[in-house]
């Protein structure tokens, strides 16, 4: 790949690397889980690179690849079929101290999250990032109007997931 | 600013500091290893069927086996040009991962939904071209090594129907399986999904 690619690679790294925990982080539910879907988006980014020409925002284009590599991920499937060994860096992007317990609230966020369906889910972690409701159509290829009827209904589904964890405790 | 605190703790997580450099020689190395393991997966059947073609002509000639065994020739083309053909179809279609998330789950989709339909029609692709032949060449030998006798080559003949029925059943059943216990589940997740992401009738009211 040439040098081009490897600058993007970097700078888009240090840009997002943020935003590839976070979603790896909702849709697993171990550490080691949390790994494998990282190491997954991380590879993906780096296959993908020379078909991003800009046609997309670099942040609407890291959900998509970020997202369609989290959904379309298989636990323990996906190294065993394409036998890959394991990168120490990725995984050291999602190593325990990393995704560590941060505070009370983030930790039922993501509980709750992990209750939720897939594209709940997905519609819940951009909302959650704070990606408006034009960038959210663009990462989920539907009208903002239908992203704030399926974001009303997730926001409800993850209160009461909330809510419900709460009352338990 | 974010605009609920639910918003302000999920921002407020640290980012992670990988080592860049070291990530970038790691996934660059990987990459080249996956794309030899792609080619290789892509070639292996034609590989095969061009082993197996040479040896298969080889085993008639050598043995002085007769016509019927050269049968089984176009069915081994037929499933070779069958597969790559229909991976290659099938590569074009996928989308790539940088496409909206819809699009990407409609591709998985559709994706399952040929699997599906590749495993449940495996009979008619994979095994009958090779099957067919098979028990013809059975006849054939069984019609000479009987010297014409209609009676012994008939029963001879259904015992190699057996043996190969029997060994066909076990495919299509372990096929039929992997349909119902892998591919059928997940053909559903993704349906639901999709109804997820696109279903257009409003939200109920709490009222």
């Amino acid at each position: 790949m040439a040098d081009d690619a490897e600058t993007l690679f970097r700078n888009w790294l240090a840009e997002h690397r943020g935003t590839v925990l976070r979603v790896a982080r909702a849709y697993t539910a171990t550490p080691a889980d949390c790994q494998d879907l990282t190491q997954e988006i991380l590879l993906q980014v780096w296959r993908s690179l020379p078909l991003f020409q800009g046609q997309a925002r670099s942040t609407t284009w890291c959900y998509r690849v970020a997202l369609n590599t989290a959904l379309g991920w298989r636990r323990k499937e996906r190294r065993r079929q394409t036998r890959q060994r394991p990168l120490p860096d990725a995984e050291n992007l999602a190593a325990p101290e990393e995704i560590a317990p941060q505070s009370d609230l983030v930790d039922r966020l993501y509980a709750a999250i992990h209750r939720l369906t897939g594209a709940d889910t997905a519609l819940v972690l951009l909302h959650l990032d704070g990606l408006s409701y034009r960038q959210m159509a663009d990462v989920l290829g539907i009208t903002e109007g239908h992203v704030g009827v399926k974001l009303t209904r997730a926001r409800r589904a993850l209160g009461e997931l909330m809510k419900e964890k709460a009352d338990a405790e | 600013m974010p605009s609920d605190p639910l918003q302000e703790a999920w921002q407020s997580q640290p980012d992670p500091t990988p080592d860049a450099d070291r990530l970038v020689r790691e996934v660059r190395q990987h990459q080249q290893q996956f794309a030899a393991m792609i080619l290789l997966r892509d070639v292996r059947e034609v590989f095969i069927c061009l082993v197996l073609l040479p040896v298969w002509v080889g085993m008639g000639v050598g043995i002085g086996l007769p016509w019927t065994w050269y049968l089984v020739i176009p069915g081994i083309v037929w499933i070779a040009a069958f597969m790559t053909t229909d991976r290659v179809r099938q590569g074009r279609r996928r989308a790539g991962p940088g496409e909206p998330l819809v699009r990407g789950v409609e591709s998985s989709l559709a994706d399952v939904e040929h699997q599906i339909w590749l495993l449940r029609n495996v009979l008619w692709w994979y095994q009958l071209p090779l099957a067919v032949p098979m028990l013809a060449f059975f006849a054939h030998v069984f019609w000479q090594l009987s010297g014409g006798n209609l009676w012994e080559m008939t029963v001879a003949t259904s015992l190699g129907v057996v043996i190969v029925g029997g060994f066909n059943g076990w495919i299509y059943w372990i096929n039929q399986k992997a349909v119902r216990s892998t591919l059928e589940p997940r053909r559903q997740e993704l349906a639901a999904m999709l109804q997820g992401l696109s279903d257009e009738s409003p939200a109920p009211s709490n009222t």
